[in-house]
């Protein structure tokens, strides 16, 4: 295992910049994840990684080299593929062993490196199966054997999960998290399903446009999002439109006199996680901010109930509360009061 | 018990209905099989048991093997069939050898003008044979463009022998049979996922090695087909050989309708037609037999 920098990398097609100027030092034995919506270049980077694009500037180092040029089957990169990529004609055993004759290591080595690989992923015994005799997990841990029996430097995990269902994905999720703790192996993961992100990851780097958003651990990410498209991709914001008056002062467009913490004066949001705004029928004493308004939408999702409120004709809510016995239960159309304390919200000007 | 399987009566029969339906389907296509291939080949095939009278140019009811012996006694025949079988070797190999990065291009390419890079593949066909092969005659005859063109040049000063030999009928069907070919291997490829190449280099394969390991055998069915295909119609060519060969350069099919028509040797020329068609399906089991078994091995 090795440690991986990315150094300003960059990949444009015509005018469109896939990934732009992408700065990443990956420990050796971390897991880092890369997070974003569809299109916003982390792909693109993890490609470039591997070696099946050829990035327009910037550099790649693994363990101290500079691989940014060399060609894929002469980088010792791990990688598993969304479609897990099994070669279909061979078994499950020759799958894992593919990468070792290609290393021209000994028969007697090839074979006990394969079996090792099959027990690191419970599929001793599987060995002389074809693909597609296993389930989808199955597969996925095959492809996972194979990649981890050529002692990459680095293994490289392209939406792994993505083709299993809910149930299963979290099982591959702990399972290949253990074996990445267990073998301390340096590993980058893109992935577009946060709960994945954050289950998995040491660190996440949130990627938007082309262009590293912020990186961080999950609490990084979550408390002190950098800007207002962080705040909105991990967890979930309400952003209520208006302007900084002054440092601490916030009016919405609708009309409400709020108070924050910081903001430069101009025109900004304000960012509210649901779970931090506090739901009562009276107005509650000690918040900084206290307002009336209507329930306008409950959806009850078992544990959690969401309810969305109307402050003002501009600005509506969102307030997550817990389903407890006894506990607050709106209706439609109710008043309501909803608060917050000023540290609550986080202010993003434009 | 009665009740349950009255219940059931009715499903059953209507699914026994549909099974006659689609049964319905494939009649007009048997029949047409049966009278129009089966039907006179077996009548071909009782021809060429019956014996010629030179003299009279007259074929007389008899069981004899006389017209596949004659075929196999005399050279000048058997070495018509080892030039029809060494051209369509060629061509095979040749069309596979061309055909296999094409149909890799198109298969792979992601851009909006495939569908024009397919239709400039299948273009040639639209063109007959016999149109083809004449307008070749143009180009490649000792007075066509490309002899005028070199010597008017002067990189030449006889003109060059194209026209008439067992290359310029090579270079004729392979320019037929190569949209087969293609066609045949694109369509295999494209059902080959990307990823499973690069994670073959992933793994340390380079290029030569990832496509002798991953891709040849993947795409395994493709070739069969397209090769099996080009083969067939390279053995069984007529008009190419005929215009691009000239009067001494033989082959099976235009040897057969000779035979038809010039000699008017019907038993003799339905013999020619059963070796034809022997040795082509013969050649052509014996080859997918050998690749399945060094598959399977």
């Amino acid at each position: 295992m090795a440690q991986l920098d990315l150094n300003s990398l960059s990949k444009r097609y015509g005018d469109f910049y896939a990934a732009r100027d992408v700065s990443l030092q990956v420990a050796d034995g971390e897991f880092l994840v890369l997070l974003g919506p569809s299109g916003c270049g982390k792909t693109t980077t993890l490609r470039m990684v591997a070696g099946f694009i050829e990035p327009t500037a910037g550099q790649v180092r693994l363990g101290g080299n500079d691989v940014t040029f060399l060609p894929p089957w002469k980088r010792n990169a791990g990688m598993v593929f969304q479609s897990y990529a099994l070669f279909p004609h061979l078994t499950v055993a020759q799958n894992v062993a593919f990468g070792l004759e290609m290393r021209k290591l000994l028969r007697i080595e090839i074979d006990r490196r394969v079996e090792e690989a099959l027990a690191l992923v419970r599929l001793s015994g599987f060995g002389a199966r074809l693909p597609r005799q296993l389930s989808g997990g199955q597969q996925q841990r095959v492809a996972l054997a194979r990649a981890l029996a050529i002692r990459p430097d680095v293994l490289l995990l392209d939406e792994p999960l993505s083709n299993l269902d809910a149930k299963l994905r979290q099982e591959v999720r702990v399972e290949i998290r253990e074996l990445q703790r267990q073998l301390g192996l340096t590993a980058v993961m893109v992935t577009h399903d946060q709960e994945e992100a954050l289950t998995m990851a040491d660190r996440l780097v949130v990627m938007n446009e082309g262009s590293v958003r912020q990186v961080g651990t999950q609490r990084d990410l979550y408390e002190r999002p950098a800007d207002r498209f962080v705040a909105g991709f991990v967890g979930r914001s309400t952003f209520l439109d208006g302007t900084v008056e002054a440092p601490g002062r916030f009016r919405s467009d609708g009309g409400l006199a709020l108070t924050c913490t910081g903001g430069q004066p101009g025109r900004a949001a304000l960012a509210l996680r649901p779970e931090r705004v506090e739901i009562g029928l009276v107005k509650s004493a000690g918040l900084d901010n206290s307002l009336p308004g209507t329930v306008e939408f409950v959806s009850y999702l078992g544990a959690l109930i969401d309810i969305h409120v109307r402050l003002s004709p501009n600005d509506r809510l969102v307030v997550q509360v817990a389903n407890r016995d006894g506990g607050f239960t709106p209706e439609v159309g109710q008043s309501v009061h909803v608060g917050w304390s000023a540290s609550a919200g986080l202010v993003f000007n434009e | 018990m009665t009740d349950t399987a009255l219940a059931h009566a009715p499903a059953a029969d209507r699914r026994r209905g549909e099974g006659l339906t689609a049964g319905m389907l494939i009649v007009p296509a048997s029949i047409f099989v049966a009278f129009c291939l089966l039907a006179p080949l077996a009548i071909l095939f009782r021809y060429s048991l019956n014996e010629f009278v030179t003299t009279k140019k007259m074929m007389v009811e008899a069981v004899t093997l006389a017209n596949y012996v004659k075929f196999f006694t005399d050279p000048y025949y058997t070495t018509i069939l080892g030039v029809t079988v060494r051209v369509a070797v060629t061509v095979t190999a040749v069309c596979l050898v061309l055909g296999f990065p094409l149909a890799y291009v198109v298969a792979r390419t992601q851009s909006r003008f495939k569908h024009l890079l397919i239709i400039a593949i299948v273009l040639p066909l639209f063109v007959g044979n016999a149109v083809r092969a004449a307008g070749w005659m143009t180009v490649f005859g000792s007075r066509g463009f490309l002899n005028t063109t070199l010597q008017w040049l002067g990189l030449i000063d006889k003109p060059l022998e194209i026209m008439f030999t067992e290359t310029a009928v090579i270079v004729g069907i392979i320019a037929v049979n190569l949209p087969f070919m293609v066609l045949s291997l694109q369509s295999v490829i494209e059902g080959i996922d990307r990823s499973v190449e690069e994670a073959a280099f992933s793994l340390g394969a380079p290029p030569g090695t990832m496509f002798r390991r991953v891709l040849w055998p993947l795409a395994l069915p493709g070739i069969l087909a397209g090769t099996i295909l080009t083969f067939i119609l390279a053995m069984n060519a007529y008009a190419t050989p005929f215009l691009l060969g000239g009067p001494l350069f033989k082959m099976m099919a235009p040897l057969i309708y000779n035979q038809f028509t010039q000699q008017t040797n019907w038993p003799f020329g339905g013999a020619i037609a059963f070796i034809l068609m022997t040795v082509t399906l013969g050649l052509t089991m014996a080859a997918n037999l050998l690749i399945q078994r060094r598959r399977a091995s």
